[in-house]
């Protein structure tokens, strides 16, 4: 039995599967530190916004390049 | 129980309103309808003219709120005076002090232009205006007149590259080529502490990271022009697959405004990453020559 089909370029999927869950990490941390250390809000925005960044450029790259 | 239920019957009408737009595959084009063609490659595209037509906007509605600025501001220019003293607040730290008299009238102006475009893309009319033909008893928009600029590639590629190209002056007139350098290869370990043959190890190991930040430089334009454009295309998708669905639209709201944050943040970023510690340095220095007078 078929439930649905899958179509489309899975490994793009994939990896942006893995730069969601990326991205999703970070954001949580960021906001468990920015409760913890609420004056170190301007510090921690800066380091989540490039670890989201890189891991966001991860999965730009397999939308692109993944065949 | 009943949460439960409610939510998986607003799934199921959702669910089966979606269909009819999904099988169609993409509903909007990622490709911009040329409204005026020269021939040879150059035309008008409706992406560009609805960015002409929002920067006119933006231009006159920031002369008109403003006019002549005043020491104790009227309505118009409090707004703005707000929205500037609160992004200040928000960038300072992170472009450091020294380079940002510099920087701030880009990214200010990155925010502005990125918010408002995203947000017009959201006025009726846009992307259902247009020449197109009945299938099947739908209406099937072929060459939509308006067209958000932030949903065509080219305009977010071209807000990438004067980010980049910012970018570069910038880092170049505030850091100097010494200080790029020796932030992308250079060994950070402290001479004095570290034992001779792991100071030439983690050399080689700085200069090997260093090759890997300078890809990640170079997919940076990249990056920033997908990053915006995939997400207020696929905004775009999103309203016209579901046949405008109101809740989206605040969805859609929402998204504009984390999009052109991120872009300004990034920039921003970008910017301190080389710049923000040349105030650092000094202050260490300071440190220590304070420690060495005690």
């Amino acid at each position: 039995m078929i439930l649905a089909e899958i179509t489309g370029n899975l490994a793009s999927a994939f990896g942006l599967l893995g730069a969601a869950i990326g991205v999703g990490l970070i954001g949580t941390k960021a906001a468990e530190a920015v409760g913890r250390n609420p004056g170190a809000s301007g510090k921690i925005l800066v380091q989540a916004i490039i670890g989201m960044a890189l891991a966001e450029g991860l999965g730009v790259l397999a939308l692109f390049l993944a065949k | 129980m009943f949460r439960a239920k409610k939510l998986v019957l607003a799934l199921v009408s959702l669910a089966t309103a979606l269909p009819a737009a999904a099988a169609e595959g993409e509903v909007v084009s990622a490709k911009a309808v040329e409204l005026v063609d020269f021939g040879g490659g150059w035309a008008i595209t409706n992406s560009m003219a609805t960015g002409w037509a929002v920067s006119a906007l933006i231009i006159s509605l920031i002369l008109i709120a403003t006019g002549r600025p005043k020491l104790i501001p009227s309505k118009g220019q409090a707004v703005f005076e707000s929205l500037i003293e609160g992004l200040r607040g928000l960038l300072e730290p992170i472009v450091g002090k020294h380079a940002f008299p510099a920087v701030f009238p880009l990214l200010i102006t990155f925010f502005v232009f990125i918010l408002i475009q995203n947000w017009m893309g959201l006025m009726p009319g846009v992307g259902t205006i247009g020449y197109g033909h009945d299938v099947d008893g739908h209406f099937h928009m072929l060459r939509p007149l308006i067209r958000p600029f932030t949903a065509d590639f080219n305009g977010t590629i071209a807000l990438a590259l004067i980010s980049f190209g910012a970018w570069l002056i910038i880092i170049f007139k505030y850091a100097g080529p010494k200080l790029i350098l020796f932030d992308l290869f250079g060994n950070k370990a402290d001479k004095k502490e570290t034992p001779a043959v792991l100071y030439i190890v983690l050399s080689i190991v700085f200069i090997l990271v260093g090759c890997i930040e300078v890809f990640s430089i170079c997919i940076r334009p990249f990056t920033l022009s997908v990053r915006l454009f995939g997400n207020i295309f696929g905004g775009e998708n999103l309203l016209h697959g579901t046949s405008f669905f109101f809740v989206f639209y605040f969805m859609e709201l929402l998204v504009g405004l984390i999009q052109a944050t991120v872009f300004t943040l990034l920039s921003s970023v970008y910017i301190g990453l080389i710049c923000n510690h040349g105030d650092e340095h000094e202050q260490v220095d300071e440190n220590n020559h304070a420690e060495a007078h005690h």
